[in-house]
């Protein structure tokens, strides 16, 4: 079992890759249709927020902010910005809902934003998440959890072809729906929430977007608590389920750390076959599962000579990790934003809560770096090869669209890998010795 | 807290133009209704340019993990660039509680032993200032303690604007660092780039212009920028304010301390830049230095001329329409006539009267100032048959419905378009615009519409 490191010592954080909790909150109001985030506190917030996901997604990113300044913040209890928020932005658009979220000021000086949202009549979810506490993962868990809490109405009968399935943070808008159509091919009708597949998955729309524009209905999320089951994947998401459990008490749960991989896409398939009776998965599911053994091993070669780094939000470190595992690739050092039930669970030699620096500071035991787009500069530095995953990733197209999950998404992860590493590997050693990345063709297979 | 500076000071500045019609400048945030970046924000923006300087974010992640990284401000320091580095303490619920002063000290102290920076700026965030850590305090004993300059920055975001914030970086500029250390030597014609931040390089495209001239710059706030030249900047002759009006009050403080005069100007385009590099010879008042530049504007002209010949034949009868803000309005319009493009309106909705003065005059009356040009801007297209727009991104939806070219003005450029050369970087970019079927091609009905 890997080494698991929970708490640095550092004083404090040097390139830090970590994100914080009201950046998630955003983003999971970003998966209700018609919505328009409201960040509680200074405008810098928003602001910064807005120009990141813009630059990472290539959209335009619906938020507002509560601006709230120094007088402000010394006189007010919140009462007056965010009611005065509400009335500005329903003075120029309609939301079909309005996404409160706070950050660390709020929070310092204890704004009561449930007794302020209790007073403002329009819809609106709140949900704390102060900046100081948790990170991008649990921003977004957070958020889906009081949509869930404060919008979808108790339920006592249970419809056995509904499904809802909670995705974690780092599964991009492609995955969310590949998941869901997955499902669907079982004959289950699936709601995501949030759903991000309809919202940020980088479509043209008619016009210009004030709101999300797409994403879960709010009609649908009220709705929710009469699906037979619950499907979350991603631990920062259980606490979710178990919200939408409470609205009703016949509704089933099955949790999943994540989807990446041969085995654990087996398992997902194995709980439909059960779920369904069918005996046996629609055929393009057994295809992409005999396209993704082959994936392994036309890839275990090249992946196989590799030592990596992952530097990832813990639901996709645990699931990046398991991938590069099963066909071969060490990981050398994984490195969490945060601490997380997940961290024992990665396959890695060491496995640590940290930052970037601490990924310098070991750049011997590594060949490429997966992480965001601050790895890039260090992997130029460092002469290592870079993979590029998570948020943010200002420097290439179609973030939206990368996909690793399941079987399917499993083959492209390791191609892509395998190829990046064959890459870097030609790169250092220019001419002699290449690295090939098939081994031996797979008899054993045919 | 002496050392803090007065911030209703700053938003009533004396040399700000429309300061004289609005009593309060720069005027409080609305909720709900308001875009832009905070003082932490615009802080950091005229700071981080500084390489051999580390940049401590004393708050929360939000600030510093969704900012980082952000601007490609180019720097020619040869030893660990601290421009591409992030630090933050990253408080927790703990220092919240309790203080973040022990941790912040701390966190100078790892700087210090592992990076060795010239300096250290410390940023106060809306959190740390509403919690009360003694910054000042902390920066002057870690200062005594490490022997450079360890400089506490009160721009929380909660303060105001960005342009606030940027004032109040030029502020802690000129407490801790100008006027600490003596240069080395001196020459009749040392200048400070003021408000130049070297975004893609844009101050490399004249700066070996004004080497060639005899024109030192002895130091910048802050691009391709060091502590130890901006600390003797007191000796300069002349400041130079580069396309950026919040650090007026730096100049101004500047003029009022140490008799230095200052010239406002902006190298985008070639008028502006000829300009420019004119007004700076004129300021150090030597005629041999103004005949010298004359006659070296004259020579880069003549050779833009020359290299953008093609180009012309291209664009003419070319008209695009602008939506942009701030002197942005005038300043890009004029670098579009330069490469022949005719511009036949400018949103002139986020200018200042100045810049909406500057734009009628360039634009002439034929063009329209666009008071709200979200609504405008697709009738003038079709009405003057525009053949460009140039906007944020959330305009392409009307480029693609009119059926014309597009340029993101906001977008993240990767080479400058700033001096006589970077002219040339534009126009090879609308060329490319303009030559892009891509805004034809996705307009295409899908088979299933009518």
């Amino acid at each position: 079992m890997a080494e698991v490191i929970h708490k640095t010592n550092k004083p404090l954080q040097v390139n830090p890759f970590k994100l914080s909790q009201p950046m998630g909150a955003t983003l999971a109001f970003l998966g209700v249709d018609g919505c328009m985030p409201l960040m509680h506190g200074g405008q810098g917030c928003a602001s910064l927020t807005k120009v990141f996901f813009t630059r990472h997604f290539c959209e335009p990113i619906a938020i507002q902010t509560s601006a709230v300044t120094d007088a402000v913040a010394v006189l007010d209890g919140g009462d007056y910005s965010i009611v005065e928020s509400v009335k500005n932005i329903t003075a120029k658009v309609t939301p079909s809902l309005i996404g409160l979220h706070t950050t660390g000021l709020p929070e310092t000086k204890g704004d009561d934003i449930r007794g302020i949202s209790a007073q403002i009549d329009y819809p609106l979810v709140y949900v704390n998440t102060p900046d100081y506490e948790g990170g991008l993962e649990s921003g977004w868990a957070q958020t889906c959890k009081a949509l869930i809490e404060q919008l979808v109405e108790p339920s006592k009968k249970a419809d056995d072809n509904k499904l809802v399935l909670l995705p974690h943070v780092s599964l991009t808008p492609i995955e969310v729906e590949k998941i869901k159509e997955f499902i669907e091919g079982f004959g289950f009708k699936v709601s995501a929430l949030p759903d991000l597949s309809t919202s940020l998955d980088g479509h043209l729309g008619d016009k210009q977007a004030a709101l999300s524009s797409g994403g879960i209905s709010l009609e649908e999320i009220r709705m929710l608590a009469d699906a037979g089951l619950v499907v979350s994947v991603g631990d920062s998401m259980q606490a979710a389920a178990t919200t939408l459990l409470k609205k009703n008490p016949a509704m089933r749960h099955e949790h999943f750390p994540h989807l990446q991989g041969l085995a654990a896409t087996d398992v997902l398939v194995e709980m439909l076959l059960a779920e369904t009776g069918f005996s046996g998965p629609p055929a393009t599911v057994a295809r992409w599962r005999q396209r993704l053994q082959d994936a392994m091993l036309d890839s275990h070669f090249a992946l196989g000579q590799s030592r990596f780094l992952v530097a990832a939000e813990p639901d996709q470190l645990v699931g990046i990790c398991q991938s590069l595992y099963d066909a071969g690739g060490k990981v050398a050092v994984a490195i969490s934003t945060v601490d997380s039930p997940q961290l024992k669970k990665i396959k890695a030699e060491k496995v640590l809560v940290g930052d970037l620096e601490d990924a310098e500071q070991c750049a011997d035991c590594y060949d490429l770096f997966v992480g965001n787009g601050h790895c890039e500069a260090l992997a130029h530095r460092l002469h290592k090869g870079l993979l590029l995953r998570g948020f943010p990733n200002w420097e290439q197209v179609g973030n939206q669209m990368k996909n690793d999950v399941l079987y399917e998404g499993g083959c492209y992860f390791l191609f892509e890998t395998a190829n990046e590493t064959v890459r870097f590997f030609m790169s250092q050693q220019s001419g002699t010795d290449q690295a090939k990345p098939c081994g031996n063709e797979h008899a054993g297979l045919q | 807290m002496a050392s803090k500076p007065k911030i209703k000071e700053l938003l009533d500045e004396s040399s700000c133009a429309h300061n004289q019609n609005r009593k309060v400048a720069c005027n409080a945030p609305t909720p709900g209704a308001t875009t832009g970046g905070c003082a932490f924000e615009g802080a950091q923006i005229s700071l981080f340019p500084y390489a051999d300087a580390a940049h401590l974010v004393h708050g929360p992640m939000t600030c510093l993990g969704s900012s980082w990284e952000t601007r490609a401000t180019g720097t020619s320091y040869s030893r660990r660039d601290l421009t591409r580095m992030g630090f933050i303490t990253d408080i927790n619920i703990n220092d919240v509680v309790f203080s973040g002063e022990e941790k912040l000290a701390a966190a100078i102290d790892y700087i210090m032993t592992h990076y060795a920076p010239e300096a250290v700026f410390v940023y106060a965030t809306c959190v740390t200032a509403m919690i009360g850590d003694d910054i000042d305090l902390l920066c002057k004993q870690a200062a005594e303690r490490h022997g450079v300059p360890i400089v506490p920055v009160h721009a929380p975001g909660f303060v105001g604007s960005k342009n606030l914030g940027s004032r109040l970086a030029g502020e802690a500029v000129l407490t801790h660092l100008i006027g600490t250390k003596e240069p080395e030597e001196t020459t009749a014609f040392d200048i400070n780039l003021i408000g130049e931040y070297n975004v893609s390089g844009d101050m490399w495209q004249y700066t070996p212009l004004l080497a060639e001239l005899g024109i030192r710059v002895l130091s910048t706030l802050s691009g391709d920028g060091r502590i130890a030249q901006i600390r003797t900047a007191h000796r300069a002759k002349l400041n130079v304010l580069v396309c950026a009006k919040s650090l007026v009050s730096l100049t101004r403080k500047m003029q009022e301390r140490y008799g230095m005069p200052s010239v406002s100007l902006s190298f985008y385009g070639k008028r502006e830049t000829s300009n420019g590099l004119l007004a700076i010879a004129e300021a150090l008042g030597d005629l041999n230095l103004i005949e010298r530049t004359r006659s070296l504007i004259a020579r880069e002209e003549a050779k833009l001329a020359e290299k953008l010949k093609p180009y012309l034949l291209f664009f003419k009868g070319r008209k695009a329409v602008l939506n942009t803000g701030g002197n942005k309005t005038w300043s890009i319009a004029a670098a579009l006539q330069d490469i022949g493009i005719e511009v036949v309106a400018t949103a002139v909705k986020k200018a200042t009267e100045d810049d909406r003065e500057k734009a009628r005059q360039l634009l002439g009356d034929q063009a329209t100032l666009m008071m709200n040009p979200g609504a405008e801007q697709a009738r003038i297209i079709s009405e003057t048959g525009a053949d460009l727009l140039l906007a944020g991104g959330r305009s392409l939806y009307t480029a693609i419905k009119q059926g014309i070219a597009f340029a993101d003005v906001n977008q993240e450029k990767k080479k400058s378009y700033g001096g006589y050369d970077g002219l040339l970087n534009l126009a090879e970019d609308l060329r490319n615009a303009l030559q892009n079927p891509v805004f034809k091609n996705v307009a295409r009905r899908a088979p299933w519409q009518k």
